[in-house]
């Protein structure tokens, strides 16, 4: 018995050192610096997994395979595993060549290590991408100079309502902070929730929209940015005014706030029981056709008009990996991407409350949409929402400080200390 | 979460390994040596190696992306100041002593209720162990309608007058952790009585023959035949308990993610969160050691007492 112990104890040792030399080596925890294969279609990994989505990439991709100069891939991965899994599949040895994902500080990061294909080329010899705005040249533009990123679609956030219930209820749309909590105390004495959430469930992400429009209403866009970079602290007094303000129009917000995901908030938006609520256009994807005309939104009011007016308007796009072996045939495939007619493909494909970055394209054409591009076109400043201006380990500090803001409103400056903690861990991690 | 099921799979390997090797190296037939060595090394592949990985990115710092970053041991010095990991052990405990000590003192009575064969007994066997077939993600998205602000339970409450109570049951800090246990109990039970079931099948009826002729009253009938017969069931159902408590996970994750703001949160979820939503992937690697080293001794502990006593 004793020797086959330490025969075997011997042998497990043995394993165990070379499974560690392999480690050291970098089998899995380091950069492989192997180049992907280079034949083939170009692979296009994407996490537009909601049906709709889905079926407008797949047109996608027929009609860029119908004009016969490339081919490629889809591959739709659940968007919560994408998300996870982008870091492997941008370090493996064979990547996905290209990738559904955002611009700004998200796409830096991983220009950062190198992980992006650079993109000047695309950029510089597309006629399309060189008309593009100048505020998406820059967001597209990593902190080296390079361009690593071809915007797709972009939607915005803003006061959502039901025209014929606010008709209903005989109020309007505020101009005003003020404006704001006079028409939220008009719903409360005519029983009904003045402002839904929809950060309960799995969406508790939802409610850093009320926290991102306070900060760059008050602060303004720069500090916000800054802020969410690690340059400013959670617990300063600039962030402590925006949950002042926010605190005087909690007793408004839904009870059930933090209860209910955002899908059953809009639900409850769309059949009268809320009257509005702060929210992107995707909540239209699930909304009846027939309720889609009846929406409308406003601007989230103007507090301090010395600040720029600054909006949320996120872009989606694409970004290819450095160690992409097709890199001729992704850019192709980019370029075509960039074009009005992919863009309107896709747009009408999915459920149409997107706009397109390409201004030639057309969108859907729909009173609220062509009201969303004039309400981004007015800001001086786009931001792009708290996980985009900052990363998706971010996130996750603010749900629990907002969650817990809204449960306990009181202990404000214990939450900004414990966020301020949280935070600094993932900037220096 | 290799790191997890690393001891539950490393226990069957164990004893052919040292049983045939006890008789001599030499004498033993390739084709067992086969039989013992091509296992082990998919064994080593698949969880030896994942595990040591594990191991080791507990040491550093890493993001999953650049290469990793030795640190040491600062990951556990800072496990010691981490208020979050803290309460995710004490909520650990909680979950272990409820879901744990519930399903099996409530797995063990539905056993002793539905061990007579009678009729339609089988039905009720059924019923209790059909939320095990049930994955348990499916089951959380059943709970959390019941749990809604105006879900099966609320209305409930309301029609039988208790409208006071009335609740956000997964949003409210006090009692998202119980309404989270709640359904991971009701699948256990299920899975706890079908060991007991088995247990109690293999108690000898001879025993209680003579124990009654004796004069043995129900209760003395439990507490000196049934109980002691089943003392090797209880070292599996204790495995069961302790490591489904330490890996805990799905049913979390699905209702509550931990919040609100931590309050549902175990070490399973902290470990997960901090490891894949954080990217703080070596600090998660330290979570799920501590968490390995729990489970393993406790159950290390437990087992090496059970077989002493069995020798």
């Amino acid at each position: 018995m004793a020797t086959s112990q330490t025969s075997r104890r011997r042998f497990l040792t043995g394993v165990g050192a070379a499974g560690t030399a392999a480690l050291l080596g970098g089998c899995v925890t380091s950069a492989s610096s192997g180049k992907g294969s280079s034949k083939g279609a170009v692979t296009l990994q994407s996490n537009l997994s909601a049906p709709q989505a889905k079926a407008a990439m797949e047109d996608l991709v027929a009609a860029y395979a119908k004009k016969g100069s490339g081919r490629a891939d889809l591959n739709t991965v659940a968007a919560e595993t994408f998300r996870t899994q982008l870091p492997t599949y941008l370090t493996s040895a064979n990547p996905p060549d290209v990738y559904t994902w955002y611009p700004g500080s998200v796409a830096d990061a991983y220009a950062k290590k190198n992980l992006l294909l650079g993109l000047d080329e695309v950029w510089n010899s597309s006629p399309d991408l060189k008309r593009y705005t100048k505020a998406l040249h820059s967001l597209c533009t990593a902190s080296s100079g390079k361009k690593v990123f071809v915007p797709n679609t972009y939607y915005w956030w803003g006061m959502f309502y039901r025209k014929s219930d606010f008709a209903k209820w005989g109020v309007s749309e505020p101009t005003s902070w003020d404006g704001l909590l006079d028409l939220c105390d008009k719903l409360k004495s005519r029983g009904v929730t003045p402002i839904g959430l929809g950060a309960g469930g799995n969406t508790p992400w939802v409610a850093s929209a009320w926290f991102d429009y306070l900060d760059i209403r008050i602060n303004g866009a720069q500090y916000h940015r800054e802020l969410l970079a690690g340059k400013h602290r959670f617990d300063d007094p600039e962030v402590r005014k925006v949950f002042d303000r926010w605190r005087e129009v909690l007793p408004y917000f839904d009870p059930n706030g933090t209860a209910v995901a955002f899908q059953d908030a809009t639900t409850a938006l769309l059949n009268g029981r809320s009257g509005m609520m702060l929210i992107g256009t995707f909540f239209a994807d699930a909304a009846p056709k027939s309720a889609l005309d009846d929406i409308d939104f406003f601007r989230f009011p103007v507090i301090d008009s010395k600040v720029p007016l600054a909006e949320e308007a996120p872009v989606d796009g694409y970004f290819a990996s450095a160690r992409s072996g097709r890199r001729d045939q992704v850019f192709h495939l980019l370029k075509y991407l960039a074009t009005a007619e992919a863009q309107e493909i896709y747009i009408k494909g999915s459920s149409g409350t997107v706009l397109p970055c390409n201004p030639d394209a057309k969108d859907a054409g729909t009173a609220l949409v062509k009201k969303g591009r004039a309400h981004v076109a007015a800001a001086a400043e786009i931001t792009q929402f708290f996980n985009r201006d900052s990363s998706d380990a971010l996130q996750p500090t603010a749900d629990t400080a907002l969650t817990r803001f809204l449960a306990e409103p009181k202990s404000i400056g214990g939450i900004l200390t414990d966020w301020q903690r949280d935070a600094e861990k993932i900037w220096n991690a | 979460m290799a790191v997890l099921t690393a001891p539950e799979r490393r226990s069957p390997a164990r004893p052919p390994v040292s049983g045939r090797r006890a008789r001599g190296p030499r004498r033993t037939p390739p084709l067992v040596l086969a039989f013992v060595l091509v296992p082990l090394l998919a064994e080593a592949l698949w969880v030896f190696w994942p595990a040591l990985q594990g191991f080791y990115l507990a040491l550093t710092k890493w993001d999953g992306v650049s290469p990793p970053q030795f640190v040491g041991l600062d990951n556990f010095r800072e496990m010691a100041h981490d208020d979050v990991f803290r309460s995710a052990a004490g909520h650990t405990v909680l979950w272990l002593v409820l879901f744990g000590g519930l399903s099996a003192v409530l797995g063990l009575a539905a056993a002793l209720l539905l061990q007579q064969e009678r009729r339609g007994v089988g039905f009720y066997r059924a019923a209790l162990f059909l939320p095990v077939v049930f994955s348990l993600v499916a089951t959380a998205l059943v709970w959390q309608a019941i749990y809604q602000p105006d879900g099966v339970l609320n209305r409930l409450l309301d029609t039988v007058g208790l409208g006071s109570l009335r609740h956000a049951w997964l949003a409210d800090q006090d009692t998202a952790l119980y309404a989270v246990i709640v359904p991971a109990l009701w699948r256990q039970i299920g899975y706890v009585m079908v060991l007991y079931l088995a247990g109690l099948k293999g108690i000898d009826p001879v025993l209680y023959e003579a124990a009654k002729v004796d004069g043995a009253s129900a209760l003395q009938r439990f507490r000196h035949v049934t109980l002691p017969q089943l003392r090797g069931v209880n070292a599996v159902v204790l495995s069961v308990i302790v490591i489904d408590s330490l890996r805990s996970f799905d049913v979390v994750w699905s209702l509550t993610r931990g919040g609100p703001y931590h309050s549902s949160e175990l070490l399973s979820t902290y470990m997960y969160s901090t490891a894949f939503q954080s990217l703080r992937l070596g600090y998660g690697s330290a979570l799920a050691v501590v968490i390995f080293v729990l489970a393993f001794g406790v159950i290390a502990s437990y087992l090496v007492r059970a077989f002493r006593e069995a020798d």
